[in-house]
């Protein structure tokens, strides 16, 4: 059921529904829904594990209901049948992005990206967090980065100073999304570098030898 | 660069998502009603991108186009050339533009000559480098052959003027670098081209230099004849095709 961008916010706050936001997980880190969790639709494989989360957590048949967000009428419901097709009910729909949201004045969770040069030339104003696997360190680090793995951050998040700015570094950008995106929900005030050590790597940046 | 072909071999139809990975946006090219609107979309959304753009590279009369439903599903208008005479709200496209998707640009070149709405788009990576990375030819420059230049026009004459545009965009095109990629909108059963089309769906503006026999006919007016003198009877409902992707109708016959 579309519903608006009001009646979605009011479902959440009564925690009646997880929001799972579709679009791909770049558009999610760049802006999301507060709690929104990010589950980039794709036909392969995504409504089977969608189903495996919901069973796994709260928002099983007990807990909350799934909602979807999405920024195109035509994803959103391809992403529904999926659903539908595996048996989870989704209580309700939003297809009008992020600029849907914030027209009905509700508020977001942004990271904005940042390009290798800009980091370049501002680099002592953030720390930078490199989040690739320790075997990627050997290509080189950004200087004086800190190296915490995806899978550690979560209990590392501790090591982190609430009153940085920090620059989240990968290989390509793409963990690094997630990373931002799971440390600006948590109010630390994050940018991803855009492209990730590739584009670090390929602008002859300077690196120290991790 | 996300790259990205849809390939129609029954009828030889191409069509192109391209995109930037680190930017999210994405065009697609010359749609095709026989892939459908929605796997465009899912195919982006599976690549991380959203449509920002939808391009023709003309109006089509051999096949119907997924244009229309694809970019009203993506919020946007149909990009054409300027000069296209569709009879719906679009996005007018002149020579040398860019459609900047982030490190990711597509430039257009207006190259008349199939129709005179025929654009070429040269695609760059500057992540990569400066220069242009191939060259989305439309139905200007096909591999082994160039798109013929008489189903949008009602005269035999009308034909040969057309022929000598495309006269002047195949050099166009052909003065590229060498090691550009030449992706065509058009290869094997397609009824655009010629006796010479391929049935190979991309090549390098070297290789067409030296092998197509068309494209490398460097007068102008033996280029004409030739070309004129290899016409195929023109595809079956291409006037109803044209029509629908004209806007002007609402069905045709099924694509030929």
């Amino acid at each position: 059921m579309a519903v608006s961008a009001q009646a979605l916010w009011q479902m959440m706050e009564h925690g009646q529904v997880t929001v799972l936001d579709i679009r791909p997980q770049g558009a999610y880190a760049a802006a999301h829904v507060p709690g929104a969790v990010s589950a980039p639709y794709s036909r392969f494989g995504w409504a089977e594990a969608v189903r495996r989360w919901v069973q796994e957590t709260a928002a099983g048949p007990n807990g909350a209901q799934i909602a979807l967000f999405g920024d195109n009428r035509m994803l959103v419901e391809a992403a529904q049948r999926a659903l539908d097709h595996s048996g989870v009910a989704v209580a309700a729909t939003f297809d009008q992005g992020v600029e849907g949201w914030q027209a009905a004045g509700l508020p977001v969770v942004a990271v904005p990206n940042l390009t290798a040069d800009e980091l370049v030339r501002n680099l002592q104003h953030w720390t930078v967090i490199d989040v690739r696997e320790p075997y990627e360190w050997r290509t080189g680090v950004i200087p004086q980065a800190l190296k915490i793995p995806l899978g550690e951050l979560p209990h590392r998040i501790q090591e982190l100073d609430p009153s940085r700015r920090y620059a989240i570094v990968c290989a390509s950008g793409n963990r690094s999304q997630a990373a931002a995106a799971f440390l600006a929900e948590r109010g630390f005030e994050v940018s991803n570098l855009a492209g990730g050590m590739s584009v670090w790597l390929g602008s002859g940046h300077p690196i120290e030898r991790g | 660069m996300i790259w990205t072909p849809f390939y129609d071999a029954v009828h030889g139809c191409s069509s192109y998502l391209v995109g930037d990975e680190v930017s999210g946006l994405g065009v697609v090219v010359d749609p095709l009603a026989e892939v459908g609107a929605e796997e465009y979309l899912l195919t982006a959304q599976e690549a991380g991108l959203r449509v920002a753009w939808v391009v023709e590279t003309h109006v089509h009369a051999d096949h119907r186009s997924a244009g229309r439903e694809l970019a009203e599903a993506a919020g946007i208008a149909v990009s054409f050339h300027h000069r296209a005479p569709v009879s719906y709200p679009v996005h007018p496209l002149r020579d040398g533009q860019r459609l900047e998707l982030g490190d990711v640009v597509l430039e257009v070149w207006e190259t008349p000559g199939h129709t005179e709405d025929s654009l070429s788009l040269l695609v760059y990576d500057r992540r990569r480098a400066e220069e242009p990375w191939g060259v989305l030819t439309g139905d200007s420059l096909f591999v082994g052959d160039v798109g013929r230049p008489d189903l949008a026009v009602s005269s035999p004459e009308a034909a040969v003027a057309a022929a000598s545009a495309q006269f002047d965009s195949v050099r166009r095109l052909l003065a590229l670098p060498e090691y550009v990629a030449v992706h065509p909108a058009h290869f094997g059963a397609s009824a655009c081209g010629g006796i010479f089309l391929s049935r190979t769906p991309h090549s390098t503006i070297g290789f067409e230099r030296r092998h197509n026999r068309l494209a490398r006919i460097e007068d102008r007016q033996a280029f004409v004849d030739e070309v004129l003198r290899h016409l195929k009877p023109p595809p079956e409902a291409a006037r109803s095709i044209r029509a629908e992707n004209l806007g002007l109708a609402v069905k045709a016959g099924r694509s030929a």
